[in-house]
């Protein structure tokens, strides 16, 4: 599959988080669909495709999110960064060990943010929200992950016709 | 080379969270350009999300009585949702009746918008609205609805805009309590109840009290209904009572808001 199709499944997938969970009085349902797409493309496609789909990421985050401006690209970036350096030290070989990845990258995207806000503004006013949703929204987003990596892969596989 | 760029992608963001002109002006440009971008792409994927909505309101606990039998259930089932339609039709009628109710008094002071989506991270509680600059908004305009205050509007592009909502814990909203000479600063805590911050312990306060804005905030109008105490710790050490108190608006079940034009 081209990056260009992950990323623009990545953008949809947002959008239709942003409308579609709307309604769902469920504060916990909140995965952070663009992870796993920032995974894929670094550990699948090359380290430029990588850097592209995490900027696309952020800035799409941003848009449908009240976050300060530049904090989503600078921690998109980073976990970009971290798992570019993961890449020849951890294996995917399953839907469940990139779960299990994207997982760990919503936990450390929380902490970036944490530690950006500390650094830039010497504050960090949702410190307490950002802690308290960082598990549940790790698990679920790990659990997405699952589905999101058979999609991808169906899709390699119908369209694309590649393993 | 890749390790080059996203270094210097990250300095820059970095200083784009800071704050930096420079860098916020440029960003500024390409954000405006994206949300330009994801305002249609917001209110064309809203659609099918309508749909998912009524399925998953109405039809999800039919599942299983449909299952049971077919044609006479699968009538009743039928019957079950156009009851169920019109009863949504009822409610909807009922909250876009109260809303043309004010809107009527003032009707260029007031503008009604949709709710599209919200926040995608947890961190922060923000909606998005389909109504944008082209429809004359602008940012701190306040957000009502016909039950009280939801939130003041933050970012604003050409298709959408987003609302900061009183539960966001960046917001703060000057409020007086109803027939009594009390007045305290609501706050958001990102969680469903709000905190009432700076009433003293000789101030007047009861559990069941009414909150209205004081209209001293230079955001909010004076006396829209901000939430009602629910919780008083008066054995808090210190000057002020910890104060919770519950928004008049469930924040995610919000269909239709009002955004106040002028003040």
């Amino acid at each position: 599959m081209k990056f260009y199709t992950c990323i623009l499944l990545g953008i949809i997938f947002s959008i239709f988080e942003s409308s579609l969970l709307s309604f769902i009085p469920a504060e916990f349902l909140k995965p952070d669909v663009t992870i796993p797409f920032i995974i894929y493309t670094t550990f699948f496609h090359t380290p430029q495709a990588g850097l592209v789909t995490s900027i696309v990421m952020g800035i799409i985050q941003e848009v449908l999110s009240t976050s300060p401006n530049g904090s989503m690209i600078f921690s998109k970036v980073l976990i970009f960064l971290l798992a570019l350096f993961f890449k020849n030290k951890l294996y995917i070989d399953s839907k469940y060990s990139f779960s299990n990845i994207c997982a760990g990258a919503v936990v450390c995207e929380s902490l970036i943010y944490i530690l950006l806000s500390w650094l830039a503004k010497g504050e960090t006013k949702h410190i307490e929200n950002v802690l308290f949703f960082m598990f549940p929204n790790a698990i679920f987003t790990g659990f997405i992950a699952i589905f999101i990596f058979s999609f991808v892969r169906f899709l390699n596989m119908k369209f694309f016709n590649k393993d | 080379m890749v390790i080059i760029a996203s270094i210097l992608i990250l300095v820059v963001s970095f200083f784009v969270f800071t704050g930096t002109p420079v860098f916020v002006k440029n960003y500024s440009r390409i954000k405006t350009f994206c949300s330009e971008i994801a305002g249609p792409a917001l209110k064309v994927l809203g659609k099918p999300v309508d749909g998912m909505k009524y399925i998953f309101n109405n039809y999800i606990n039919l599942i299983n009585t449909k299952k049971e039998n077919n044609a006479l259930k699968k009538r009743i089932g039928e019957l079950e949702l156009e009851n169920q339609k019109i009863y949504n039709l009822e409610e909807e009628n009922k909250r876009l009746k109260s809303i043309l109710k004010i809107t009527e008094k003032n009707p260029g002071n007031y503008i009604v918008a949709r709710v599209i989506g919200e926040d995608v991270k947890n961190w922060f509680k923000c909606i998005i609205i389909d109504k944008g600059r082209d429809d004359g908004l602008k940012e701190k305009m306040p957000i009502i609805t016909p039950k009280g205050v939801v939130g003041q509007v933050v970012e604003v592009s050409k298709w959408h805009s987003k609302v900061m909502t009183i539960g966001d814990v960046n917001s703060s909203v000057d409020v007086n309590v109803e027939g009594r000479d009390t007045r305290g600063i609501l706050e958001g805590t990102d969680h469903t109840v709000l905190r009432l911050k700076y009433i003293t312990k000789n101030d007047e306060i009861e559990i069941g009290d009414k909150l209205v804005t004081s209209g001293k905030d230079g955001i909010y109008p004076k006396g829209i209904p901000a939430g009602i105490v629910i919780a008083i710790n008066k054995n808090k050490a210190g000057i002020f009572y910890d104060i919770e108190v519950m928004p008049y608006n469930n924040f995610k079940r919000l269909e239709e808001v009002i955004v106040v034009r002028r003040r």
